[in-house]
C-alpha cells in the first residue's frame, strides 16, 4: 500500500465521518471500497495497514444520525468487508460490529427507510459472511427474519441483493468452512443445530409465499422460484433434499394452476429439482409441464427443457413435439406423424394461432428453439431434419404470401404471418442453424430457390436481406459441392448480387456487398470440376472477374460502410490472384489508386482503416515483391498517408503494416531453405548478413518515419505500438552494428544507415528529443507578437539527417514506454488521486461554505 | 329513388351513376384502355417487321381476315386504328345526367364520348388540375393516334359468329361492338368547355335539392373524393385516395364520416407490390443496366407518377454515380406537364407548398433540367435525334406499348440483353404489352407503383369513417384470382359490402327517417278544412299528400 495514500487515509476518514455529503461524485464510495476490496484481495489485513478505519466506522455509527445516508451505507460495506477475515472480524465483534449490523436500532432511527442503507446492511452482511463466526454472528442475532422480508422489498435492487445473500448463507450453512479455513465440508443440515434454524425458516417461508394468493404476488412467486432454482442447482444432497419435501406440494399446485408468468422460473425449478434426481414426483411434475397447459405455456415450458440439455429421451422426445406442433399446424407438413397426443393440442394450438400475437410469438418460439429440436437423438424425433427444413420454407413461403398453407383453416393464420420480418428472421436463423443437420443437403436447390426468392423480393426488408445472406453463406459453407446448384440458380445469384448492389438502401448494398466477401472466403468446389477446390465465388457465373468490377465500383459508394465492407470484400476476392502473382495489371492499378484515394480523401474513418487492412492483407500474400511491384511502389505513399492520418485506429493498422514490412524485411535475407524459426531469432538471423541494408530499405519505403511519427503521436496506442516496435528494431539491429566493430567503427557503419527529419511537424518533437533542433529563435517580433499573433505560420527548419542507430539509442524508448503502457487515466484513477480529491473538494466546499455566508449577508444588506 | 347503375366494370377507372333526390349524377367518366392491347403497335418510323406480318386466316380456311387479323409472335392482333372500350352507354338515357363528378384525371379520358354523343347538356365539376392535366392527356392520346393514321377500320372480326372462333384473347373480348376509335382534339375541347371549376371542400348546390363538394384524396394533383349529401342523407364516393405521403395534398378522410352510404372504387390495382418497395426496384434496376452498359426504358403517362420516380431518382443519381448518364422524357405535353406541376402549389403537399415560398420550385425535377440531367421533347423526331446519346434513360407513353414514341424505343432496343423495360404504371398486363414484340431480348422488369389505398388502408379507413354501408365493384369483395389463399386481400365488413359489376343497378340501402319539405302558405291554407288546425302530411308512392287533420 502507497505511503501516501497511508498518511491520506486518516484525514479522508475524518471528512467522511464530519460531512460525507461532500464528496467528488456519487461513485466515490464505490471506488473507494473497490480499492479496499482490491487490497483485502490481495491478502492485506484492512485494520492493520489502516488502522483508521475502525475509528471511522466506531465515528460513523456512534454519531448516525449526523451522518449521510450514502457515507453510513458505505460505512455497513466497509464493515462486512473489514470482518470478512477472522481476524478482522474478532477485532470488530469486540467494538461495533453489534452496532453496524442492528437493523432494528437503524430502524427506530428512521434510516432504514432509505434503500441505500438496506443495501449497505445487506452487501455488508454478504460480504461478512465467509466463515462459521459470521455465519454464528448471523444465527444468533436472527437476521434471518429481517432478510426474508426483504426479499419481497419494494426496491427491487434490495430484493435481489436479499435473495443472493439468502442463497449465499443457506449454501453456508450446508457447507461452513472448517476452523482452519483451509478446506469447506460439508454439515448435515438436518443434524447441525446451530443453522438448522435458519434452513427451518426458510422452509418456512417457502411454503407461505412460493404459491401467490393473489395476482399481485406473482412477483413475488417469481422470485422465490428464482431463488429455488438457484440453491437447487448448487445446494448438496442434505439441503436439496429437505428444500425438495417442502417444496413439493407447493410445486405442484403451482404446476397445476397455469400462471403464464411462472411458466419459465417454474420450469427452472423443477428443471433444477429433476436434474439433481428429484425423484418421481418432480418427473411427474415435468411430465405435466409439457403436456397439460395452454398451448403458449407449452412451448416456452418445451423450449425451456430442451435447452437444459437433459438427456431424457421421453421428455425430450414430448418437448419436440410441442415445439414442432405449431410449425406442423401452419404448414400442413405432418411432423408429427401419427403422433396421437399432439392431436388433443392442435385445435387450441390453432385458436393461439388465429390470435396475431400469440402466433407470431408462438412461431417464432419454435422456430428459435429449432436447432435443440434437431439436436434430440433422431429417434426421439417425430421426424427427419430435412423434414424440419421444409417445415421452415414452407414458413418462409408463408410469410412471403407466395403460397397458400396446405393446413386446413389457416386463412386466418396466413393473415397473421404474411410479411412478418420478426416470424422471416426467426425462419431464416433456423434455416442457418440446419444447414448442419444430417441430410438436409436434398434440400439446397429449395433453399437456395427461396433465399434468392427472398433478396430478390422488393418486400424484403433490409435485415431480412442481409439474414439471407448470412444463410446462404452457411448452406454454401456446408455443402462443399456446389453442383448441386443448378446453373440456372447459379446465375439467379448473380443477377440478384449485381441488382442488390445498386439498391436504394445502403444497409441493403453493405450487405450484398459483405456476402460477396464471405463467398469469396468461403471453400467450395463444383464436382464436374477437375480442378482442386476453389472459393464458392469462382463457382458462380463468371466468377471473380463478375464481382471484381461491383466492388470497383462500390468503392465509390456514398456511404462509408459500404466503402468500407467493399474494400474487405475486395482484399478477400482478390487473395487467391495475389497468392498466384496473377492479378491483371491494369485491374491491380486501377484499385490502388482507388485506394490511396479513399485513403487520403475520405471523411469516414472506417473506409480508411479498411483500405489499411487491405494492404496489410495484400502483403501478407504477397509471396515476393516482384509478384506485387505496384504494391511496392506504393508502400512509401501508404505508410505516408495512414501516419499522417487523423484516426488513430488508422495509424495503428498502418504501424502493424510497418511491422509486417519489419519482418519482411528481416525474412527476405533469410536462407530459402531455414526451417521457419521464431520470429525473433529469424529476424536476428537476417539482419546479421546486411544490418545497414535493411535499414536504408526500411528507411526508402517510410517505415522508420512512420514508426517515429508514430511515437510522437499523441494517441497512446499509436505512441505504445510504435515504441515496441522501435524498441524490437533497436534491440536487433543496433547490438550487431556495435557487436563485432568498435564504436566509431560503428558510428560510421551506421551513419550510412540514416533517415532525414524534416523541420515541421513530428519530425520536430523528434528532434526535439534528440536534441538536434535548431535553437529556438526570437519569434517575436518588434511588434512584440509571434508569429500566431500575426497569422504566420511557424518558419519551417531545414532538414537534418540523422543515423538511425543513433536515434533508436537517443530517443529514450525504454522510458517512453514505461511511461505509454499505462493506461492514460492511470494517474486519474489512482487511490491516492481519489483520497486527494475528496479532501480537496471537502476544502473547497467548506471555503465556498464561508464565502456564501458572507454572500448571503451583503445580499440581505 | 337512390339508384346507382354501373356503366364500368374496371374497379380503378369507374363510371357509375347516382339517382339521388331526383338529380341524376355522374361519378367518373374512365375510360378502359386495356382493349388497345388486342391491337398491333403504331409504329412512328416504318417498321419492316410490322409491315410484314402474315395475315390471319382460320385453320379449316373458312374464315379469312387477312386484312383485318395479324399473326405476330404467335398471337393474333387487330391492324387497325387502336379501339377504347367506352363504358356503359345503353343502360340508362345518359342525356338525363345533370351533373358529372370527376375525381381525378385518369377517370375523366371517356368524357368526351358522354358530353358529346349521348345529348349530354349538364355540367362537369372537376378541379383545376384535374382539368389541366386531363386535358394534356387527352391531347397526348389524340397526338399519338393521329400521329400515326390508319385509314383501315376493322369491324369483321367483331362478328359474334366469326369472334367465337378466334384465337386468343380476342375471341373473351367482351362488347367489342361497344369499342370506339379515339376522339378528335375538337370533341376533348368541347368536351372540357363543359368543365366548370371547383376547390376543396367548396359546396355546389344542385337545384337546391343536394350539394356536392370535393375532398382531397391525396392521390394526385387535384385528385378529389365527393360528398353528395341532401339534408338529411349522406353519400360519399370515395376514388382513387392515398395514404402515402406523395406530392398531393393529404386525403381528408374526417369528411366522409357519417356517411349511409359510401362508394369506395379506385384502390390499388397491385395490393402485394408496396409503392416503396417498387421504387427501389426501379432504381436499383435502372442503375443495373446503366452501369452495365444498356438503356433503360420506361413506359409512363406524361403526370402521376413521373413526378415521384423523378424525385426519388433525384436523390439516387448522385448516390449511384448516374450523374453523367442523360434522362429523356419524350411526350408531346412533356414540357407542359413538368411545367404544370410546378405552379399547382396549392393543390399540392404541406413540404411542397412551403418551398414554393422559399422560393423554390416544388417538384426537384426543375434542378434536373437546369443541369441537363433531365431533357424533354415532344417527339422522338426534331431535336431529340441529334441531341440522343446512350446509355441513357428514356421515359415516354403510352404504358400499353401499342402507340407513342415508346413503339420506336421497342423496335430500337428490344433485341439487346443490354437494355431493360421498366414497367411502372400497373395499368397493363405487361405480358400482354409485351405480346407483339416477341421475342424479346432486353431484360424486363414488374415495378408497379400504385399508391392508391390498399386492403389493410382501407379496411382502417372505414373503421375511422364508419359509414352504414359501403358499395364496392366485386372484385373487391373476393381474393384475387391468382391468389385465392390471400384473404386479406379482399374487404371484410359488416354488414358486407354491396358489390356491383358492369352493368349493374343497385337500390341503394337508405333508411330515411327525416326529410325537410317546403310547403307555400297558399298550399297549406288551402289543404286545411277546419281553421284554427294544421293539415296532416302523408308520403305514399314518392309523393305527399295533405290531409285536413279533422
Amino acid at each position: 500500500m502507497d505511503r501516501e495514500c497511508v498518511s491520506a487515509l486518516p484525514r479522508v476518514c475524518e471528512v467522511l465521518a464530519a460531512s460525507g455529503g461532500s464528496l467528488p461524485d456519487d461513485t466515490s464510495l464505490e471506488k473507494l471500497l473497490d480499492w479496499f476490496t482490491e487490497l483485502s484481495e490481495a491478502g492485506v489485513s484492512l485494520l492493520e495497514a489502516c488502522p483508521c478505519l475502525l475509528g471511522f466506522v466506531s465515528a460513523v455509527v456512534s454519531n448516525d444520525a449526523a451522518s449521510e445516508p450514502s457515507v453510513l451505507s458505505f460505512t455497513l460495506k466497509l464493515t462486512g468487508l473489514l470482518a470478512a477475515s477472522e481476524d478482522g472480524f474478532k477485532v470488530l465483534q469486540d467494538s461495533v460490529l453489534d452496532r453496524v449490523f442492528d437493523f432494528r436500532h437503524w430502524q427506530a432511527a428512521g434510516l432504514w427507510e432509505d434503500p441505500c442503507i438496506r443495501i449497505g446492511w445487506i452487501q455488508g452482511l454478504r460480504t461478512m459472511l465467509q466463515h462459521s463466526q459470521a455465519l454464528d454472528f448471523f444465527v444468533q442475532a436472527d437476521f434471518t427474519e429481517p432478510l426474508l422480508q426483504l426479499q419481497t422489498d419494494t426496491s427491487l435492487f434490495v430484493a435481489s441483493a436479499a435473495s443472493q445473500t439468502l442463497a449465499h448463507v443457506l449454501l453456508l450453512c450446508q457447507s461452513v468452512p472448517s476452523p482452519e479455513g483451509r478446506h469447506r465440508e460439508t454439515i448435515p443440515v438436518e443434524t447441525d443445530g446451530k443453522y438448522s434454524a435458519v434452513v427451518a425458516g426458510f422452509c418456512d417461508y417457502l411454503k407461505k409465499s412460493l404459491v401467490p394468493k393473489e395476482a399481485s404476488q406473482l412477483h413475488g412467486s417469481q422470485q422465490v422460484l428464482k431463488l429455488l432454482a438457484k440453491l437447487l442447482t448448487r445446494a448438496g444432497p442434505p439441503l436439496r433434499d429437505r428444500l425438495l419435501l417442502t417444496v413439493s406440494d407447493p410445486l405442484e399446485e403451482l404446476v397445476t394452476t397455469n400462471y403464464s408468468q411462472l411458466t419459465l422460473p417454474l420450469m427452472d425449478v423443477i428443471l433444477a429439482a429433476h436434474s439433481c434426481g428429484g425423484g418421481e414426483r418432480v418427473a411427474r411434475l415435468l411430465s405435466v409441464m409439457l403436456s397439460a397447459r395452454n398451448p403458449a405455456d407449452l412451448v416456452h415450458a418445451a423450449a425451456a427443457f430442451l435447452r437444459s440439455s437433459h438427456p431424457d429421451p421421453d421428455n425430450r422426445a414430448r418437448s419436440a413435439g410441442v415445439l414442432l406442433l405449431p410449425l406442423d399446424v401452419i404448414t400442413g407438413l405432418a411432423l408429427l406423424g401419427a403422433d396421437s397426443s399432439a392431436d388433443q393440442h392442435r385445435s387450441s394450438v390453432m385458436e393461439q394461432l388465429r390470435r396475431k400475437t400469440s402466433c407470431v410469438s408462438m412461431i417464432c418460439i419454435s422456430l428459435t428453439n429449432v436447432p435443440q429440436v434437431t439436436s434430440t437423438a433422431p429417434d426421439c424425433l417425430p421426424c427427419s431434419p430435412a423434414e424440419i427444413v421444409s417445415a421452415v420454407l414452407s414458413v418462409l413461403r408463408l410469410c412471403s404470401g407466395d403460397s397458400p398453407s396446405s393446413s386446413p383453416g389457416c386463412a386466418e393464420v396466413l393473415r397473421n404471418v404474411t410479411g412478418s420480418g420478426r416470424v422471416q428472421k426467426c425462419a431464416l436463423d433456423a434455416l442457418s442453424a440446419l444447414s448442419s443437420s444430417s441430410g438436409v443437403k436434398v434440400l439446397l436447390v429449395e433453399v437456395f430457390t427461396l433465399l434468392i426468392q427472398y433478396l430478390n423480393s422488393p418486400a424484403s426488408d433490409p435485415s431480412v436481406i442481409q439474414k439471407s445472406y448470412q444463410v446462404l453463406v452457411k448452406w454454401v459453407d456446408v455443402c462443399a459441392d456446389l453442383s448441386d446448384v443448378t446453373e440456372q440458380l447459379r446465375e439467379d445469384l448473380v443477377q440478384v448480387v449485381r441488382k442488390r448492389v445498386c439498391d436504394v438502401r445502403w444497409e441493403v448494398r453493405d450487405s450484398t456487398v459483405e456476402f460477396l466477401g464471405h463467398l469469396a472466403a468461403a471453400p467450395a468446389s463444383l464436382a464436374s470440376d477437375k480442378e482442386k477446390a476453389r472459393n464458392a465465388l469462382e463457382c458462380l457465373p463468371g466468377g471473380r472477374c463478375a464481382t471484381v468490377p461491383l466492388l470497383q465500383e462500390a468503392l465509390q459508394d456514398p456511404e462509408g460502410y459500404v466503402r468500407a465492407s467493399s474494400v474487405s470484400a475486395l482484399a478477400l476476392t482478390l487473395a487467391p490472384s495475389w497468392q498466384q502473382g496473377a492479378a491483371p495489371p491494369q485491374q491491380e492499378a486501377e484499385i490502388v489508386t482507388r485506394l490511396l484515394e479513399i485513403l487520403s480523401q475520405d471523411t469516414q474513418g472506417f473506409s480508411r482503416r479498411a483500405v489499411i487492412r487491405f494492404f496489410v492483407a495484400w502483403i501478407s500474400s504477397c509471396s515476393s515483391p516482384s509478384s506485387c511491384s505496384l504494391l511496392t511502389q506504393s508502400i512509401p505513399s501508404i505508410l505516408s498517408r495512414g501516419s499522417a492520418d487523423l484516426d488513430w485506429e488508422v495509424k495503428v493498422h498502418t504501424l502493424e503494416l510497418a511491422e509486417l514490412l519489419l519482418d519482411r524485411a528481416s525474412e527476405s535475407r533469410r536462407h530459402p531453405y531455414a526451417v521457419t524459426p521464431d520470429r525473433t531469432s529469424t529476424h536476428a538471423r537476417a539482419v546479421e548478413s546486411d544490418p545497414v541494408s535493411m535499414l536504408n530499405s526500411l528507411v526508402d519505403q517510410g517505415v522508420f518515419s512512420a514508426l517515429l511519427s508514430g511515437l510522437v503521436d499523441c494517441d497512446r496506442p499509436v505512441g505504445l505500438k510504435a515504441c515496441q516496435l522501435l524498441i524490437r528494431l533497436r534491440d536487433t539491429v543496433c547490438p550487431l552494428l556495435l557487436g563485432d566493430q568498435d564504436v566509431s567503427d560503428a558510428l560510421v557503419s551506421g551513419s550510412r544507415a540514416s533517415c532525414e527529419l524534416p523541420g515541421c511537424g513530428w519530425a520536430r518533437e523528434v528532434r526535439r528529443i534528440l536534441g538536434t533542433a535548431t535553437a529556438p529563435r526570437n519569434v517575436h517580433g518588434a511588434d512584440g507578437l509571434g508569429p500566431e499573433d500575426r497569422g504566420e505560420e511557424e518558419e519551417e527548419e531545414p532538414a537534418v539527417r540523422v543515423g538511425v542507430c543513433d536515434a533508436l539509442r537517443r530517443l529514450r524508448l525504454d522510458e517512453r514506454l514505461a511511461v505509454l503502457a499505462q493506461s492514460s487515466d492511470h494517474v486519474h484513477n489512482s487511490p491516492l488521486s481519489l483520497l486527494q480529491d475528496i479532501l480537496t473538494v471537502s476544502r473547497t466546499k467548506t471555503h465556498l461554505d464561508s464565502q456564501l455566508g458572507q454572500e448571503v449577508i451583503v445580499d440581505c444588506y | 329513388m337512390k339508384l346507382t347503375y354501373c356503366l364500368s366494370g374496371h374497379p380503378t377507372l369507374p363510371c357509375n351513376v347516382l339517382k339521388f333526390k331526383s338529380t341524376t349524377i355522374m361519378l367518373d367518366c374512365g375510360l378502359d384502355t386495356t382493349s388497345v392491347l388486342n391491337f398491333l403497335p403504331l409504329p412512328l418510323v416504318h417498321s419492316p417487321r410490322l409491315s410484314k406480318l402474315p395475315g390471319w386466316v382460320s385453320k379449316d380456311g373458312t374464315i379469312n381476315l387477312e386484312k383485318e387479323l395479324k399473326e405476330c409472335a404467335g398471337r393474333v392482333f387487330v391492324d387497325s386504328q387502336p379501339e377504347f372500350c367506352l363504358p356503359e352507354v345503353e343502360l340508362l338515357d345518359l342525356s338525363t345526367i345533370d351533373v358529372i363528378l370527376i375525381s381525378n384525371y385518369h377517370c375523366m379520358m371517356a368524357l368526351p364520348y358522354i358530353t358529346e354523343h349521348t345529348g349530354f347538356t349538364g355540367t362537369v365539376y372537376a378541379t383545376e388540375p384535374t382539368l389541366q392535366i386531363g386535358r394534356l392527356l387527352m391531347e397526348e392520346l389524340v397526338n399519338f393516334m393521329e400521329r400515326v393514321p390508319k385509314a383501315q377500320s376493322a369491324t369483321c372480326w367483331k362478328n359474334k359468329e366469326i369472334q367465337r372462333l378466334l384465337p386468343g384473347s380476342l375471341k373473351d373480348a367482351v362488347d367489342v361492338w361497344t369499342w370506339k376509335r379515339c376522339y378528335s382534339l375538337q370533341e376533348v375541347n368541347s368536351a372540357l368547355s363543359k368543365v366548370q371549376l371547383v376547390g376543396y371542400s367548396q359546396k355546389v348546390e344542385l337545384f337546391g335539392a343536394v350539394q356536392v363538394s370535393p375532398l382531397s384524396s391525396g392521390y394526385s394533383l387535384g385528385s378529389s373524393n365527393w360528398i353528395i349529401q341532401s339534408h338529411h342523407e349522406k353519400v360519399s364516393y370515395v376514388s382513387g385516395s392515398s395514404l402515402l405521403t406523395t406530392h398531393p395534398q393529404p386525403m381528408d378522410q374526417s369528411s366522409l364520416k357519417n356517411s349511409d352510404v359510401l362508394i369506395l372504387t379506385g384502390l390499388t390495382q397491385i395490393p402485394t407490390a408496396n409503392p416503396d418497395g417498387m421504387l427501389g426496384e426501379f432504381c436499383s434496376n435502372l442503375a443495373m443496366t446503366i452501369r452495365a452498359g444498356g438503356n433503360v426504358l420506361v413506359p409512363c403517362y406524361s403526370s402521376g407518377v413521373i413526378y415521384d420516380l423523378l424525385e426519388c431518382l433525384y436523390q439516387f443519381i448522385e448516390s449511384a454515380n448516374l450523374g453523367t448518364t442523360p434522362f429523356y422524357f419524350i411526350s408531346p405535353v412533356a414540357n407542359s406537364s413538368l411545367e404544370f406541376s410546378q405552379i399547382f402549389a396549392e393543390w399540392l403537399c404541406h413540404n411542397k407548398q412551403t418551398k414554393v415560398y422559399l422560393p423554390e420550385p416544388p417538384f426537384p425535377h426543375a434542378e434536373l433540367i437546369q443541369t441537363n440531367k433531365l431533357k424533354h421533347y415532344p417527339s422522338i423526331h426534331g431535336d431529340f435525334s441529334s441531341e440522343f446519346r446512350q446509355p441513357c434513360v428514356v421515359f415516354t407513353g403510352h404504358p400499353s406499348l401499342r402507340f407513342g414514341d415508346v413503339v420506336h424505343f421497342m423496335e430500337l432496343w428490344g433485341k439487346s440483353s443490354l437494355n431493360t423495360i421498366i414497367f411502372t404504371e400497373p395499368d397493363f398486363s405487361y405480358l400482354d404489352a409485351l405480346a407483339p414484340y416477341q421475342p424479346l431480348s432486353m431484360k424486363c422488369v414488374y415495378c408497379p407503383i400504385d399508391t392508391r389505398l390498399n386492403f389493410h388502408q382501407v379496411s382502417k379507413l372505414l373503421k375511422e369513417v364508419q359509414p352504414l354501408h359501403v358499395v364496392c365493384p366485386e372484385q373487391y369483395t373476393q381474393p384475387p384470382v391468382s391468389q385465392s389463399h390471400r384473404s386479406d386481400l379482399m374487404l371484410e365488413l359488416q354488414p358486407p359490402p354491396m358489390p356491383y359489376r358492369r352493368c349493374s343497378v343497385l337500390n341503394l340501402p337508405f333508411r330515411r327517417r327525416y326529410e325537410r319539405v317546403y310547403i307555400l302558405p297558399e298550399v297549406l291554407l288551402s289543404s286545411c278544412g277546419c281553421p284554427g288546425r294544421l293539415p296532416v302530411l302523408s308520403y305514399k308512392q314518392s309523393q305527399y299528400f295533405f290531409g285536413d287533420g279533422c
